[in-house]
């Protein structure tokens, strides 16, 4: 091959990276914010994360799910170079946390078909520490599942865990999620006690 | 709650979905948690997901792109 003919094609390689893995960026910055909880570090790992996406994007298929395999360079990325810098509790407690938590409770505190209205005046940010206040491991899998949209499959994918696994993350990440949120909502007066 | 939280990740059969459907339609306090946890999802997503980029982040990205060996 040809030194003009390799750079025409490692032209195209990286004009289509650009065209459709910076749109991501919105995205993969937000979870690497959630993930890392201060924006220097969540700037690092995307940094690292397109760096790595980009040497490896010629063995990416395109047609297959990007969005999911950029998810797992940032996870990878997060888990091999920042995580070791981070105290990470790895267990949860939510055994003495009832699956309706947080609906049980507003439902007691609020006028009727009030319950969603009172979660919408929480601030932006203490949804973010409740959700930031989660174990990695819950916080990514409730981070994939919900904002992102993700199916579980393609979770367990991403996470390299079983199915199973990722329904029980879910279930219980979500559950502490209720307990933080109601924390907040009480800290915040936003229900009559 | 196992069941409903799988209606709403949109994680159920044909079969199971259907008849999750039409409990719903009959049973009131059933559709109240199911509208509560859809609406909690729903602001997961809202106030999670909207961080602003910082302005230099992208050009920064961009640049240590074409710094880089293209791949191979």
């Amino acid at each position: 091959m040809s030194r003009s003919q390799a750079t025409a094609e490692e032209e195209a390689l990286r004009e289509r990276f650009e065209r459709d893995v910076l749109p991501l960026l919105p995205n993969l910055y937000a979870a690497a914010l959630r993930l890392t909880r201060n924006p220097s570090d969540a700037e690092d790992l995307v940094q690292e994360t397109y760096l790595r996406a980009y040497r490896g994007f010629g063995g990416f298929q395109e047609g297959t799910n990007l969005r999911a395999w950029m998810y797992r360079i940032l996870t990878n990325t997060f888990i091999n170079s920042y995580r070791k810098k981070q105290r990470e509790p790895v267990t949860i407690s939510d055994d003495d946390v009832e699956d309706w938590y947080l609906y049980d409770r507003l439902g007691g505190s609020t006028e009727a078909s009030a319950e969603t209205s009172v979660l919408e005046r929480i601030p932006d940010e203490d949804v973010q520490r409740a959700l930031e206040a989660l174990p990695e491991q819950f916080r990514m899998a409730v981070w994939l599942a919900d904002v992102e949209g993700f199916s579980y499959k393609e979770i367990a994918e991403i996470l390299d865990v079983p199915i199973g696994t990722v329904m029980s993350r879910l279930h219980r990440g979500r559950k502490s999620l209720q307990k933080a949120l109601w924390e907040t909502v009480r800290e915040r007066g936003l229900v009559r006690d | 709650m196992r069941r409903i939280e799988l209606f709403l990740d949109g994680e159920l059969g044909d079969d199971l979905r259907v008849e999750i459907e039409e409990h719903l339609i009959l049973c009131g306090p059933c559709t109240d948690h199911s509208d509560f946890h859809r609406n909690l999802k729903a602001l997961i997503r809202s106030k999670c997901g909207c961080d602003e980029v910082p302005a230099h982040l992208l050009e920064r990205i961009s640049r240590a792109i074409h710094s880089q060996t293209p791949p191979a």
